[in-house]
This record gives C-alpha cells, structure tokens and sequence, in this order.
C-alpha cells in the first residue's frame, strides 16, 4: 500500500508540482496610529555584549544549514543562580558539524553578574556544560522547593536538569527525575498543572529523527524554483510532547495521557507557555506548533486537560490557517488585564498577535494592531512583551533570522539569511509602531537571530535584551533608552513554600491596571528576568499592588514608591 | 488500502518485471515503440492509483459524514438542555469541538495521518493547493469552508457558557448550509 501511494505521489508531483499552499499576500501597511509620535531618541539599545564578556559563540551545525537542526538556534536565560541580586545569564549552545562530521560539540554558558557591568565565564565551577549534548531550550524554576533556582535544558537527545546545590554549583539529577527523554526537545513550561503545590513538566518534541539522519542530511527542497534548502519540517515526522507530573520530592513521572496532553497530530512543538488564559484560577497551557495548529491545553480544573485550540481562535490566523508558530509571548498589549498572546511565525507570513478576552477566547488583531505589516518579511523566533521605554504599556521585542542560508543567493526575493531584529512600540492605544529604525545601533545589528529573553541585568530599572545568534556570540542589549518610571517587582516564598511560578501581579496605577505573571519559560525556548517589571509613566507611585499567589492567596501593598525594586515575600 | 488493491498492485508490479526482463523480439513492428506489457502494466497501474485516490475521497467523506452526524445529535442535545432549562455547556462545547474537526477534515490524530501522506509527497488537490484553494493535504474542505467552520466553532465555543438558543441554531444554519454544500461538491 504504501509502495502504491509513494508511487501514485510520485506520478502525481511530477504532473502538478507540490507546493507549499499559495503564496500568502503581503499586508497593507497600517492607517496611522491616533496616539502622539515619540520624540526622536526615545528608544536606544546598544550591543555590550563583548564588553560585558558574554562571548560563547553559539555552534549551528553546518554552513548550508543541511537540515532543520542546523538552523533551529538555541534559548538564552537570565537567573540569579547564585541568589546575590543580580541578574546572570545562561547561553545554550549547539554542535558544530562539517559534512557528515561532527566537529565540535559546543559548551553551554552560565555568566556571573558581577555588578560592574560585566560577567564572569562561571561555566566550568558551576557544572552546567550541558553534558556535551546539541542543546535546544531552556527553562527555569525552583522545581524542588528548595528556595533556589534550577536549570531545565531540553536537547536534541535527553534532557538535562541541573538541581542548584547551593554553593555555585549544580549536577545534573534528570535520570532520576525521569525527564530526559531523548529526542528533539524544544520547548518546556513548569507549572503546577494539578494545583497541589508543586511544579509539574510539559515538554514539547519537534521531530522524531537521529543524529545519524542529522548527519546524513542534504539540502534537497525545492525553495521557490531557484534553490535546495533543507526538508523539513512537512516531510519529517513529529515527535510527541510529554506531560510529567511531580511527587513533590524531586521526581517526575510522565503523565501525558492521563493527564489528556496526547499529542494526537504528533505536531512540530516549539515554544511552550503556561498561564491562566481564562482567568479561572488553574494553570492552562500554550503550545506554538511549526506549520501545526497551535494547541491550547484548558485545565479543568483538576490537572486534566483539555486541547480547545481549534475553536478557541489561538490556533489558527484570521484567515484560518496553520502557521509555523516558534516562539510566544504573553501579555497584556491593551490593558485590559487579559492576557494576549503573540507567536513568531516563517518569513513571508506575518506574526500573529492573539487578543484575550480573559475567558480562553482569542482574536487574532495583528493588522488592526499593526503588528502584521513589520513581521511579513522576516522569519521570527523569540519575542517578548517588555515595557521596554517604562511608559506605561507592553512594547514588543523581537528576534529574527532565516533558516536557509541560500536565499542570500537570491536577492531578487528581498528575503535575507541573517535580519534585523525588530521593535514595536506599543502606541497605547491598541496598536504598535515599527520603532527598530529609531532604536539605537543595538537594532541595526543584522544577525540569524533566534533566542530571546528581556531582563535588567544593571539593576538600572529598564529591560535589556539578551539574544542568541547562529554561529556567533549573543548580543547583550544594553537598554539607554528615555523613559519613564518604573517598579520591579521580586517575588520569593519560603523553601517549602509552593511556588512562584504562576503567580500574577496586578498593580493600579490611577485609571490603569497593568497584569504580569511569572513563568519559566517564555519567547523562544527562553527566559525572561524572575523580577516583573513595571513601567509606569509618570506616575510615581503604585497605588495599589496586589500579587496573586499560585495557590490562590494575595498579598497586597499600597503606595508603592515609584523606581525602585521591591521584594514581596508570601506568607506562611 | 484494502487486501484486494494490494494483490492487484502485486499482479502489476509483476507484470512489469516481465516486461522489463522478456527479451525485445526482432520481429516487433515498431522497435522504438514502448513494449505493449509495459503500457498494459502502467494502464493497470493507473487504475490502481485512480482507485485509491477515490478511496481516500470516500474515505475523508465518512470522516466528515461521522463528525458531522455526531454534530447534529450534540446539537440536539444541547437545544433539548436548553429548552428544559438545564445546563447545556458540555453539549455546547463538545459541538464546537465537532465543528472545528469539520474545518479541519479530522481531528489531531487525522491530521497526523494527513501529515504523514504529505511527507511522501501526497496532494490530493497538488494544483488547486498552488492557488490557495485547498490546505496541504487536504481532500475536501476548501479554505473558504475551513474559514466558514472555524468562525462557526469559534463564536459555538463563546457561548458555551450562556448558551443562547437563537444565536445557536444561526451558528448551526452556517455549519449546515456549509456542509451541505461540500458534500454536493467535494470530489
């Protein structure tokens, strides 16, 4: 039968070719925003990346970028490992191959803020090299309640969990937790999915392939007439997510089933995100598919789930179609504190901003929010809503880069292997404005940009951006941009103590509400800064600040003075 | 694919074997001409191909057929519940579920085996999906349709938790008239 199909497939491309679906049309620009333009220079990062010492290239495989694994890039993470205030950074890193080869296998990098502006290589003293594996994601959490920070990285093998001892340095615990699952891992969220207190694992899988196919690989799809770029990932098979529930004592056990998180269209997982997405006070569950309907897991409320994608709006575009969703972000773009949700799509199809309605139902608004238009041309990867000018409302960063180095070949298509990134700045009044032309030299750096995580490494009070590259080092954002006031919110609870992760912050500041909530992983296969940050114009202070603990109790402070940091601590 | 197909497909591969291996005759009529087993072979072949490619646009009808049938006793369910003035939220969202899987000619676990055939390079409308006209791999649902069934599923699950009777049955009317209209045309 399938010898027969093969064959009928074969006769058939030959008479009418395969084809990847019609080509989508560009969108009109956007109608001018009604709210005031930002005076020039409001916007400014600058790359210190060098000087700051975070210097690990990131290994991609092979120059032609032969298959998919070559090009998918690496997450990036901010975490203060050490507990000493200030923000440190962990780069993931990947194989380096020549043919069939493998070259070198690459070094993850864990970086010590030193307070000064620069970063220590702590790498080898904390034991966090990755085991030598190709690494995809990373995700952090205190996944064993006791008080410190521990490292999730998902790989293209297994995974590797680095329990944090203590004393700058961590081992790696995932046998015994029982999460390494060796395959294509991409993507992975903590979250207490059955609210008993303790951080359960959802895992995404990407493609179901070995290294020995990795190796073997050659450029052989047909790209636009013109060139072979690699397959994938139509023509590869999917790999299935996993769902590990945990005792509470440090192991997992995979509950996926059980649980109804099957990955039935075996879809190309990429990013994962958990949140409250009908504000029913459960933890549900995100996951951006490459060229898959997204999925959205609706917690029942008892650790089941239910996968409402397709019905829910967040699966799919306006116009009905299965996109290739890498990273997400979630926010509240439009402050009505629901939370929105915006996923990084292919080049020559525009990201897609997913409005809430804070009841699980999405829209997707990226032409009418001027979103579509500067994320056609690109091919996007990590992103993240970051007040970025502390004015009040969520701007959007952006990481892009292609995966064919081919289409350099090719300029008449207007497409480029390495791209700016981007930045859209949040208007106010629903809609965003393509700032990356007015936002300093650290926008104008052209690179095959994947991972992307937003944090205030100086302690300065703004959102720097820390970004992987392929087959270069990261680039470090500094933030110098004018902007307004702001609070940085830190939360702990006692080891013991339940989690943060999943806690919501709501702050009102006069006739605004601003919404933040903590996860451990976020963009692409990233980790934004555990502190929430909020920029408040010109307001300074917060009236009210209430943080709503993932077990369900507040803690509420008043008056909160503007431009500071603040730790909340929950209660016994 | 059936028992009956497979030994056909043996039969003509066999016959193909043969034709490549007899041995070219002096006394052919035409020596540039392809050998008459071969063609025979390749007729027979065809008829295989044809065979199941209509098989699989009978079969993508029942799973439409099976998803639409159950979406039409969920939504009698759901106007009874209503009507008796009972909770019909299950029925309401289970009727968006079956909705959606018309859009998406199946559920996730048909999309998998819809992805599968792709991969081999399998387009049952391989021309009409250069226009647009049709997702990869899909047999029937046009894009149009898809549009028609997820808006309809969308605002079916919106109400699940006020459902009102009257915005129901106009949903309903959209997902009918729909279905009703591919299955007079799909092919």
């Amino acid at each position: 039968m399938k010898g027969a199909l093969c064959l009928a497939s074969a006769l058939l491309a030959l008479l009418a070719p395969a084809c990847g679906g019609g080509a989508k049309e560009p969108p009109a620009p956007p109608a001018p925003s009604s709210a005031p333009a930002k005076p020039a220079g409001g916007f400014r990062f600058v790359d210190v990346a060098r000087e700051a010492g975070i210097t690990r290239v990131v290994l991609s495989g092979r120059p032609g970028k032969d298959h998919l694994l070559d090009s998918a890039g690496t997450g990036v993470a901010w975490l203060d490992y050490d507990r000493d205030g200030r923000l440190d950074a962990y780069i993931v890193n990947g194989w380096k191959l020549d043919g069939e080869r493998v070259v070198e296998k690459g070094r993850n990098a864990l970086y010590r803020n030193r307070g000064d502006g620069t970063f220590e290589d702590v790498t080898d003293r904390a034991k966090v090299a990755g085991e030598g594996h190709w690494g995809s994601g990373v995700a952090v959490a205190d996944y064993d309640g006791d008080g410190r920070p521990d490292i999730l990285v998902t790989n293209f093998g297994p995974n590797v969990l680095y329990r944090n001892r203590g004393n700058g340095t961590f081992e790696n615990v995932a046998g015994k937790a029982g999460i390494e699952v060796p395959g294509w891992n991409t993507g992975a969220a903590f979250f207490d999915a059955d609210g008993d207190g303790d951080l359960d694992l959802y895992i995404a899988g990407y493609v179901d392939c070995t290294l020995e196919e990795v190796l073997r690989a050659k450029p052989v799809l047909d790209w636009k007439g013109v060139d072979r770029v690699a397959v994938g990932p139509f023509g590869l098979p999917g790999a299935p997510d996993h769902f590990f529930l945990s005792d509470g004592k440090g192991r997992f056990r995979e509950a996926t089933e059980e649980a109804g998180l099957t990955d039935k269209g075996l879809a190309y997982g990429f990013a994962v995100r958990a949140a409250d997405f009908d504000g029913d006070g459960d933890m549900d569950l995100y996951v951006a598919n490459d060229s898959d309907p997204n999925y959205l897991y609706r917690n029942e409320g008892n650790g089941k789930f239910r996968e409402v994608g397709l019905w829910s709006g967040a699966a799919l575009s306006a116009g009905g179609a299965a996109q290739a969703g890498m990273g997400v972000a979630v926010g509240d773009y439009n402050g009505d504190t629901f939370l929105d949700i915006f996923v990084n799509n292919f080049a020559e199809d525009y990201s897609t901003l997913y409005r809430g309605d804070g009841k699980g139902f999405f829209e997707d608004v990226s032409e009418p929010a001027g979103v579509a238009q500067p994320t056609f041309k690109v091919l996007s990867w990590g992103a993240v809503f970051a007040d970025l000018d502390s004015d009040g409302d969520e701007d959007l960063a952006i990481a892009s880069g292609h995966i064919y180095p081919q289409v350099d070949a090719h300029p008449e298509f207007g497409i480029t292997y390495a791209q700016r990134n981007l930045l859209l700045e949040n208007t106010g009044d629903g809609r965003f404005a393509d700032a990356t032309d007015r936002s300093g030299p650290g926008f104008a750096l052209v690179q095959p940009s994947h991972g992307l995580a937003a944090g205030d490494y100086d302690s300065d009070g703004d959102l720097d951006l820390l970004i992987s590259n392929l087959d270069g080092p990261p680039n470090l954002l500094r933030n110098d941009s004018e902007r307004g006031s702001w609070l940085t919110v830190a939360l702990e609870v006692p080891p013991g103590g339940g989690t943060v992760i999943g806690t919501r912050v709501v702050a009102k500041v006069g006739d605004r509400t601003l919404v933040r909530d903590l996860s451990s992983s976020e963009s692409f296969l990233s980790v934004n800064d555990p502190r929430l940050h909020f920029g408040l114009g010109n307001a300074r202070s917060v009236d009210r600040l209430e943080v709503l603990w993932a077990d369900g109790t507040r803690t509420v402070l008043t008056n909160v003075e503007a431009d500071r940091f603040v730790t909340v601590k929950k209660g016994p | 694919m059936n028992r009956t197909v497979r030994i056909l497909t043996g039969v003509v591969a066999l016959m193909a074997a043969v034709a490549v291996l007899a041995p070219v005759r002096a006394d052919q009529h035409d020596s540039t001409a392809t050998p008459e087993q071969l063609v025979a072979a390749y007729g027979s072949l065809a008829d295989t191909i044809l065979s199941a490619k209509k098989t699989e646009l009978n079969l993508v009808h029942s799973i439409l057929a099976t998803a639409y049938g159950h979406a039409q006793s969920t939504m009698a369910s759901a106007r009874d519940k209503m009507k008796a003035g009972k909770d019909a939220r299950s029925e309401v969202e289970k009727l968006a579920t079956l909705v959606s899987h018309l859009g998406n000619e199946g559920d996730a676990a048909v999309a998998g085996v819809r992805k599968r055939l792709v991969e081999a390079g399998h387009h049952h409308h391989a021309s009409t999906e250069q226009r647009g006209q049709f997702e990869e791999g899909f047999v029937i649902v046009t894009r149009a349709a898809k549009k028609v069934f997820m808006d309809a599923a969308g605002q079916i699950g919106k109400m699940a938790a006020a459902p009102n009777a009257a915005a129901l049955e106009a949903e309903w009317q959209k997902v009918q008239k729909q279905y009703q209209g591919l299955m007079a045309t799909g092919k």
